[in-house]
């Protein structure tokens, strides 16, 4: 019963519209030989501990070429665009951890 | 045929309780209720970034089931909530369970029945009931701060249906907490902090300020509270009896903040016993403690500005107390603008 257009229905959609374009996943690689990983560390306790005991894993057991780890500014906030941006420029792989 | 209550519980496009279906012809009446242009926009809501303007915010409000002349209030606190130190993101993601309690002051609060006095916290006021609930909706509508989507919260809190009250001016032996802030008294003002769930201190014993108010400061300082572990926010409601006993006494209102923040805590010792204890918590601190001496004292407030306390709920002896949010949000104040 949910199938009407919104301009058909009888009363008005809340929302925005909802009309943004839904954004895809990124391709997920099958292999992580030779990639660069990066980190995000929360600020929570122990999350670093969580990220690092990560990132030797990977390097040892899956061949990860580098992991980079970086903090963010407080657990209760998004990472900036810059710290995105830079980790997007050269790394292939993230991971946002949570300590606590 | 289109059953218009299950239309907007199955989208999901409510707290769970059916909504008002909006039409064209309520919203033309909610939006008669403000001058500004409909299509105004007032901001975005974390995390899912949905844009609010002024139509989206009457849509919402008459889905509450608000009266339009609650309108202004809803639009007054939408830009409050929406500044950075409220921190509004970090709480619709959380795993803890605040919600923004709304303290409408100014006589626009009286003028349209929010209330203030006998179970102001509870059901049956439909300003409180409704204004708050607009709020919410939009939270989760254009937030997406839905449990298990948006948000981690592990419980959230029975305010998160509604939070809205008003000072009991009537019974109150001080001035509002406006004033307190630098208001004048027949200014519209809110004020919206980040606060668990009122937790009900009793005493009908004390008669005597400093044994009432080592009762109350008892209350502030749970093991398993975030006030005692990070900087946190708290809103104390006293009950008029239980200020009066102060006022009585010879205290003001400031009086009493000074006694609840310097005195509120406990000692480090203490606090290693249970709950959240973490010394690289107490390094963290705004103030300068001793993790390592246990006979160190950690107050519960770690800045008198933290502490929002009013006077609230029915004639009777008993307190409320709201504990806060560990994740960084300050309580915020400003003007709303009755005519707008």
């Amino acid at each position: 019963m949910n199938e009407l257009p919104a301009a058909e229905l009888p009363f008005i959609d809340p929302t925005a519209g909802g009309n943004r374009p839904a954004i895809m996943l990124a391709a997920r690689p099958m292999d992580l030989a030779g990639k660069v990983i990066a980190m995000i560390d929360n600020t929570k306790e122990q999350g670093a501990l969580i990220l690092e005991t990560m990132a030797q894993a990977l390097r040892e057991r899956y061949g990860v070429s580098k992991v980079i780890i970086r903090r963010k500014e407080h657990y209760s906030k998004p990472a900036t665009d810059q710290l995105i941006d830079e980790l997007a420029q050269e790394a292939q792989l993230a991971v946002a951890a949570v300590g606590g | 045929m289109i059953d218009e209550f299950e239309f907007f519980l199955d989208k999901p496009w409510s707290d769970g309780l059916p909504v008002v279906t909006p039409t064209e012809a309520r919203l033309a009446t909610m939006l008669a209720a403000t001058r500004r242009y409909p299509d105004e926009p007032i901001g975005r809501i974390p995390p899912a970034m949905e844009p609010v303007t002024v139509r989206i915010a009457a849509i919402h409000a008459l889905m509450a089931g608000c009266r339009p002349e609650y309108l202004p209030v809803v639009l007054g606190a939408l830009p409050l909530m929406l500044r950075e130190e409220f921190n509004l993101n970090g709480v619709q993601g959380t795993m803890h369970g605040v919600a923004p309690l709304m303290i409408v002051n100014g006589p626009y609060a009286a003028h349209i029945g929010i209330n203030g006095g006998n179970g102001c916290f509870g059901p049956g006021f439909r300003a409180n009931a409704t204004i708050g609930r607009a709020i919410r909706l939009m939270l989760l509508n254009l937030g997406g701060g839905m449990a298990g989507i948006a948000s981690a919260t592990i419980f959230a809190t029975p305010m998160r249906y509604t939070a809205c009250v008003t000072e009991n001016r009537g019974r109150s032996p001080w001035e509002s907490l406006a004033v307190s802030k630098g208001y004048a008294d027949d200014d519209d003002v809110l004020t919206c902090a980040m606060v668990e769930s009122p937790r009900l201190h009793f005493d009908d014993v004390s008669q005597a300020p400093e044994r009432l108010l080592t009762g109350i400061a008892d209350g502030m300082t749970a093991l398993g509270s975030w006030n005692m572990h990070a900087r946190s926010d708290m809103v104390v409601a006293m009950g008029p009896q239980h200020a009066t006993i102060c006022e009585r006494a010879g205290m003001s209102r400031a009086d009493v903040h000074r006694w609840l923040v310097e005195r509120a805590g406990r000692t480090v010792g203490d606090l290693k016993r249970g709950g959240n204890w973490r010394r690289e918590r107490a390094l963290q601190f705004p103030i300068a403690v001793d993790p390592d001496d246990d006979a160190c004292f950690i107050p519960t407030l770690k800045d008198p500005i933290d502490l929002q306390l009013i006077v609230a709920g029915g004639w009777g002896p008993c307190t409320a107390i709201c504990h806060g949010w560990s994740g960084g949000s300050r309580a915020v104040h400003g003007h709303y603008d009755a005519e707008a």
